[in-house]
C-alpha cells in the first residue's frame, strides 16, 4: 500500500529521526563512559576537567581478573622476569598475590560471573517455560477466580525484596538451598514468573484458537497441539520474556547478596566491592561493569525483532 | 474461553483431558508462588506483632499492634513515605514522558532502526548498584562529567538536599525510560495504519489524531508499563542508598533496610514491611481497575 | 528443553555435593574486602604451608560486611569458622552467644600481655572492665589525618598565614589550628578546598568523624557503666565540639555530603583538599605513587588535641573472633594459637596488616616502616570508641537522623540537636533496660 507521503510529512520524518539521534547520543553518554572508563590507566579516571581523549589499555581487565594488593614502599618485585600482565599490574603500584604454592591468585570474578550464568540462565528457562504454560492454562480454560489469580500472581512482584529476605533467609537455611545455585535459580524463577505469565497471557491469548482446534480436528492431542502449533506461534512473545526475566534475573543484588557467600554469588555484588583498598579503582569496576553487560546485550541483540511484537500484554486493541 | 469438545471425539481419546492439562499447567505456578511468596510473608506477619530481634536469643513477646502504632507515630516513617511518594512520582512521569516521546519518534521506518532501538535499551540491562556507583561518578562536582559537559560549574546534584531526591530520580529515569519506550512501541507499532489515513483524510489535525487515535489505543500496554514501573519506583532501594546519604532521599525502602539489617529491630520492620506492601497493593489495585476499563473500550 | 533443565539441575547437585565434602582440612574467615583482608590471606598461605590446614579469607564489601555477617549469625550458619569482626559488634555477637568466649584462651595463652592495652580493651572485651574477652586483637585501627605537605610548605603560603594568623604554617596542634588551616587552603575559585572529612550517615562513618571532634574536645558520648547521657553527649564540651565539625564542613569541597574513606583520600590524590580525615587503614594507598600522584607530598599526622589539651581519635580496627556455629572450632583455636606467636604478628605487620602487638608497635622498625606508622603507633594509645551494646546501631541511627542535618543542612543549634540526640538515646536506653 503506497502512502503518499507529502512534503511535510518527509521534513517531520527526517527532524524526528534526528531527534532521535540526538536522545540517542545523551542516552549512551553515561555508558560511553563506563566503557571508555575500563580502558583507561588509572591516573585518568577522575581527573578534573576530565579526561575525554586517552591512550586504551587492558590493564584494568588483567587486574580485574586477579587477586592484587598494594606494594608497600621499597618493596622489591621481580619485574624482568614477570609475565606481561603482572608487569601491567605492577605498574599500577600493586603485585599479585600468590598461594602457598606460588600460583598467581585470580579474583572471585571468573567464578562469579560463571555462576551469574549458571543462575541466570536456569532461572530465565524455568520462569518462561512455567509462565508459558500457565499463562496457556489461563487463556485457554476456564479457571476460578482468574482475575483474582492474575492479581495475586503480579502481587508477588510488589514485595520489597527486603521484606521477605529474613523469613526467606531461614527457610533456606532450613532447606540447605543458602549459597547454593539451585536456592537462586528458585527465587529467581519465582520472582520472574509473576511477570512471564502477565506477558505470555496477552501473547496467546492473541493467537487464534480456531489454528488449535483445527489441529486437535486433524487429530493431534491437546498437547501436541500446544507444542507443535501454539509454541511456535508464541516464539515472539517468549523471546521478549526471555529478555526481561533474564535482565532481572542477572542483574539482581539484595537476595545474591544476603543468600550466597564463595559458592553460588553472583557478580553484581561483586563488582562494586572493588573499592576496598580506599581508593576506588573505576578502571576496574567500569571493567567488570562493561563485561558484564556483554551477554545480556548480546542476548537483547539477537532477540530484538521478537521484542517489539512480543511486548503486547494482549493490550493491544487487534 | 472454555473449548468444548465433543467428548467422544479422538482428540479426546488419546491424550490427557483438558481440566487435567490445565491444573497441570496453572496449579504448579500456583503453589510455587505460594510456598515462596505466601509462607514468607505469613512468617513476616507473624513477626510484626511481636518485639522479635534476630539478632539476639531475647525472648520473643507478643506485643499485639504496638509496633504499627509506634510506626503510624512516626513523623519520620511519614517523611519517608512522603519522599517516596516523591520520588514515584517524579520518576514514574519522567520515564513516561521520555520513554512515549522516545517511542513516538522511533515509531517510522528509518535505516539502522533495530540497532538504535537495542542500544537505547543498554541502561536498563545494568545493575542498578554500579548504576548508582557510577551516576554518582558522573554528578561528580569536581570531576563529574555532566557538570563539566553542560558547563554547570560546581553544581552539587546529590550535596544538595533540594535537588538530591530529584538526581536520582533522573537516574532512574535514565535506566528506566528505554522500558517504557519498548511497551509503547510495541503498542504504537500495532495501531492499525488505516486509522491514521482516514484521519488525514478527513484533515483532522495532528493533536486531534494523537489524542483521539493513538493515545486511546496505546492506553492500555501503557498502563502495564506505568503499574510495573510504580511498583519498582515504590521499593526502590540501591540507587538511593549507593547514592545518597540526604535525609531528604531516604526513602522508605531505605529505612526499611536499616530498621531491619542494621538495628535488627526485627519485629518492627515487619510491621514496616507490611504497611508497604498494603500501599502498593492499594495503588497498583487502583492501576489494574483502569486498565480493565482501558481494555474494555 | 526440560530434560535438559533437568540434566542441569542434576549437574548442580553434582557440584554442590562434591565441594561440601572436602571441607574437613579448612577454615574460613569473614572479613570485609580491602587489602588487609589480602594480607591476611598471604599471612594464612603461610600457615597452610606449616600446617596443611587450608585457611580461606572470604570478603565481602565494606557496606554489607555487617548485614551478611549478622544475618549468617543469626541463622546459626556455619559458613564462616572465624570472623574478624567491628568493635561495635561485641555486645550483640556476644550477648547472643554468636562468639566462642575466649577468657579462658586469653588467660592461658598470656594474650594480655602480647597485645596494646588499649586494643584488648576495645576490640576484646565486653562488657567494659568485665575481663570477659571474646576477639583476639587482630587489625588495630584508628582515624588520623593526611596532608598536603607541599602546600603546607610552600613559602608564599607560609608567609601569608603567619600574617593572617600570627603564627607558623606547621601541623595542627590543635583543632583551632586544624580550623584556621582548613579556613586558610579553602579557595573555592581555586577549586582548592580546605578539609575532608567523613559524612556518610549511612552506618557509622559520619558518626566516627564527628567522635575525633568530640573526644579531644574532652566531651563523651555518655557514662559507659551507667548509660547515662544527658549532661555528656549533650554537654558544652559536646555542643563545643559540634560546633568545630560544623565549622570545618564549612570548608569541605563542593558535593561532601556522602563521604567516607574513598572520597577523602581522593580529596588528596585529586588536589582537592589541604587536609583530610581517614582510618590509618586507608592510607597506603596515599603513599603509593601509582594511586596518588601526590605520594611524595602526602604527610600524616594524629588527630590533633582540644582545647583543654585532651587528645583522643575514633576507633576503628577489629578483632578476630571464633563463630559459635563453626564446626571446625578446634582448628580454628589452633590457628589463633599461631596467630597470637610473636612472630606470627611480625610477618603479619611485614605483610601490611596493622599488628596490635605491643611488642612489634613499640619497635623502631615498625614506627619507622611507613610514614604514617608514627601517628598510628601514637595513636593506637589514645582512642576511643562508640557504644558497643547489642542496640548500639539504633544509637547510630538516631545519632545519624539528628547530626546529619545539623553538619549537611545547617539545621538548629548544636545545643538543640544534642539535646534531641540525648533524648533519643535515654529513651533508647530505657528501652532495653540499661541503667535506671
Amino acid at each position: 500500500m503506497a502512502v503518499v507521503s507529502s512534503r511535510g510529512q518527509r521534513i517531520g520524518n527526517l527532524l524526528a529521526i534526528a531527534a532521535v539521534i540526538v536522545v540517542t547520543f545523551i542516552m549512551l553518554a553515561p555508558i560511553y563512559w563506563i566503557v571508555s572508563t575500563s580502558f583507561k590507566p588509572r591516573n585518568l579516571a577522575t581527573t578534573n576537567p576530565p579526561t575525554i581523549l586517552f591512550e586504551p589499555e587492558v590493564s584494568p581487565f588483567v587486574k580485574l581478573f586477579t587477586k592484587r594488593v598494594q606494594l608497600k614502599p621499597k618493596e622489591v618485585v621481580d619485574y624482568e622476569n614477570a609475565p606481561w600482565f603482572e608487569r601491567l599490574v605492577f605498574d599500577g603500584g600493586e603485585r599479585i598475590t600468590r598461594s602457598g604454592k606460588g600460583e598467581i591468585q585470580l579474583s572471585g570474578y571468573p567464578d562469579r560471573f560463571i555462576n551469574s550464568l549458571i543462575v541466570a540462565i536456569t532461572s530465565t528457562l524455568l520462569a518462561v517455560s512455567m509462565g508459558t504454560i500457565t499463562a496457556y492454562g489461563f487463556s485457554r480454560f476456564k479457571v476460578k477466580g482468574e482475575a483474582d489469580l492474575l492479581f495475586f500472581v503480579l502481587s508477588t512482584r510488589m514485595l520489597p525484596p527486603i521484606v521477605v529476605a529474613i523469613p526467606m533467609f531461614l527457610m533456606y537455611r532450613a532447606a540447605g538451598l543458602n549459597d547454593s545455585h539451585l536456592g537462586l535459580i528458585i527465587l529467581y524463577t519465582a520472582f520472574n514468573v509473576s511477570f512471564a505469565v502477565w506477558l505470555m497471557k496477552g501473547f496467546i491469548d492473541e493467537i487464534p484458537k480456531e489454528y488449535e482446534e483445527a489441529a486437535l480436528v486433524d487429530g493431534y492431542t491437546r498437547i501436541q497441539a500446544f507444542f507443535k502449533i501454539v509454541l511456535p506461534e508464541a516464539a515472539t512473545g517468549i523471546a521478549a520474556t526471555a529478555v526481561f526475566c533474564f535482565i532481572t534475573a542477572w542483574n539482581e543484588y539484595a537476595f545474591a547478596l544476603i543468600m550466597t557467600n564463595r559458592r553460588a554469588q553472583t557478580a553484581p555484588p561483586f563488582i562494586p566491592s572493588q573499592i576496598g583498598s580506599g581508593l576506588p579503582d573505576w578502571t576496574v569496576i567500569a571493567a567488570g561493569t562493561f563485561l558484564f553487560l556483554l551477554p545480556v546485550a548480546i542476548f537483547t541483540f539477537l532477540l530484538r525483532n521478537h521484542l517489539l511484537r512480543g511486548m503486547s500484554f494482549g493490550a493491544i486493541r487487534k | 474461553m472454555i473449548t468444548t469438545l465433543d467428548p467422544h471425539s479422538r482428540a479426546a481419546y488419546r491424550g490427557w483431558s483438558d481440566i487435567t492439562i490445565r491444573n497441570l499447567f496453572v496449579i504448579p505456578t500456583i503453589l510455587f508462588l505460594i510456598v515462596f511468596n505466601i509462607f514468607p510473608l505469613l512468617y513476616s506477619l507473624g513477626y510484626s506483632f511481636t518485639d522479635f530481634r534476630a539478632s539476639t536469643k531475647d525472648p520473643v513477646n507478643f506485643v499485639g499492634l504496638r509496633n504499627y502504632m509506634e510506626l503510624l507515630s512516626d513523623p519520620n516513617i511519614w517523611s519517608n513515605f512522603t519522599i517516596t511518594a516523591q520520588y514515584v512520582i517524579v520518576s514514574v512521569s519522567g520515564q513516561v514522558i521520555v520513554g512515549f516521546g522516545l517511542a513516538l519518534l522511533l515509531n517510522r521506518s528509518f535505516p539502522l532502526k533495530g540497532l538504535i532501538t537495542t542500544l537505547l535499551l543498554l541502561p536498563m540491562m545494568l545493575s542498578m548498584a554500579v548504576v548508582g556507583l557510577f551516576w554518582k561518578l558522573l554528578y561528580d562536582p569536581n570531576f563529574g562529567i555532566i557538570n563539566y559537559s553542560l558547563g554547570l560549574g560546581k553544581l552539587e546534584w546529590l550535596g544538595d538536599p533540594n535537588i538530591a531526591l530529584y538526581a536520582v530520580a533522573l537516574t532512574d529515569i535514565w535506566m528506566w525510560s528505554p522500558f517504557v519506550m519498548l511497551l509503547s512501541l510495541a503498542g504504537l507499532s500495532a495501531v492499525p495504519k488505516h486509522l491514521y489515513e482516514a484521519a488525514s483524510i478527513d484533515r483532522a489535525s495532528r493533536l486531534y489524531t494523537f489524542f483521539r487515535i493513538t493515545l486511546p489505543l496505546v492506553a492500555p500496554i501503557l498502563l502495564i508499563a506505568i503499574i510495573f514501573r510504580t511498583m519498582e519506583a515504590f521499593k526502590t532501594f540501591d540507587l538511593a542508598y549507593v547514592m545518597s546519604g540526604q535525609p531528604t532521599t531516604e526513602v522508605v525502602s531505605i529505612r526499611l533496610y536499616k530498621m531491619a539489617f542494621q538495628e535488627w529491630q526485627t519485629g518492627k520492620s515487619c510491621a514496616l514491611a507490611y504497611i508497604v506492601l498494603i500501599m502498593v497493593l492499594c495503588i497498583t489495585n487502583v492501576y489494574v481497575k483502569y486498565l480493565n476499563k482501558a481494555k474494555e473500550r | 528443553m526440560r530434560t535438559a533443565t533437568k540434566g542441569m539441575l542434576a549437574g548442580l547437585g553434582l557440584m554442590l555435593a562434591s565441594s561440601t565434602s572436602v571441607l574437613a582440612q579448612e577454615l574460613t574467615i569473614f572479613w570485609a574486602e580491602w587489602d588487609p583482608a589480602n594480607y591476611l590471606q598471604e599471612l594464612a598461605n603461610q600457615y597452610e604451608a606449616e600446617t596443611g590446614v587450608k585457611v580461606t579469607v572470604e570478603t565481602t564489601p565494606w557496606g554489607d560486611f555487617q548485614t551478611k555477617a549478622f544475618t549468617e549469625f543469626n541463622a546459626q550458619g556455619s559458613a564462616y569458622d572465624m570472623i574478624v569482626g567491628d568493635s561495635q559488634w561485641l555486645g550483640a555477637a556476644s550477648e547472643a552467644g554468636h562468639y566462642v568466649d575466649l577468657t579462658d584462651f586469653v588467660k592461658e595463652n598470656g594474650v594480655l600481655d602480647k597485645m596494646a592495652p588499649a586494643t584488648m580493651k576495645f576490640y576484646a572485651e565486653y562488657p567494659g572492665n568485665s575481663g570477659k574477652y571474646w576477639s583476639i586483637p587482630a587489625e588495630g585501627d584508628a582515624v588520623g589525618w593526611a596532608y598536603r605537605k607541599d602546600w603546607f610548605e610552600d613559602p608564599t603560603e607560609m608567609a601569608n598565614f603567619k600574617a593572617k594568623y600570627g603564627y607558623d604554617l606547621a601541623v595542627p596542634k590543635d583543632w583551632k589550628q586544624l580550623t584556621d588551616i582548613a579556613e586558610f587552603f579553602h579557595r573555592p575559585d581555586q577549586n582548592r578546598y580546605g578539609v575532608a572529612i567523613y559524612t556518610d550517615n549511612s552506618y557509622d562513618a559520619m558518626a566516627m568523624g564527628f567522635e575525633n571532634a568530640l573526644f579531644s574536645y574532652g566531651g563523651e558520648l555518655g557514662d559507659m557503666s551507667t548509660y547515662k547521657v544527658d549532661g555528656f553527649i549533650n554537654g558544652p564540651k559536646a555542643v563545643a565540639a559540634l560546633d568545630a565539625y560544623k565549622k570545618l564542613y564549612s570548608f569541605t569541597p563542593p558535593g561532601w555530603a556522602k563521604t567516607f574513606f574513598v572520597e577523602n583520600n581522593q580529596a588528596i590524590t585529586e588536589n582537592l583538599a589541604a587536609m583530610s580525615m581517614n582510618y590509618f587503614a586507608f592510607f597506603p594507598a596515599l603513599i603509593n605513587e601509582a594511586s596518588n600522584p601526590n605520594a611524595a607530598n602526602t604527610g600524616f599526622f594524629a588527630n590533633p588535641a582540644g582545647p583543654d589539651g585532651d587528645q583522643f581519635a575514633a576507633l576503628g580496627g577489629q578483632g578476630i573472633s571464633i563463630v559459635n556455629y563453626s564446626q571446625n572450632k578446634d582448628e580454628a583455636f589452633k590457628f589463633l594459637k599461631w596467630f597470637i606467636q610473636d612472630d606470627t604478628q611480625q610477618k603479619w605487620a611485614d605483610l601490611g596488616g596493622y599488628t596490635c602487638s605491643a611488642a612489634v608497635l613499640e619497635s623502631e622498625a615498625f614506627r619507622n616502616a611507613t610514614p604514617y606508622n608514627e601517628a598510628f603507633y601514637q595513636t593506637m594509645f589514645k582512642v576511643k570508641d562508640f557504644w558497643a551494646v547489642p542496640e548500639y546501631a539504633e544509637l547510630l541511627t538516631q545519632l545519624n537522623q539528628r547530626v546529619y542535618p545539623a553538619i549537611v543542612g545547617g539545621e538548629g543549634t548544636s545545643q538543640e540537636t544534642l539535646d534531641a540526640l540525648a533524648a533519643d538515646w535515654k529513651a533508647t536506653f530505657a528501652k532495653y533496660g540499661r541503667g535506671s
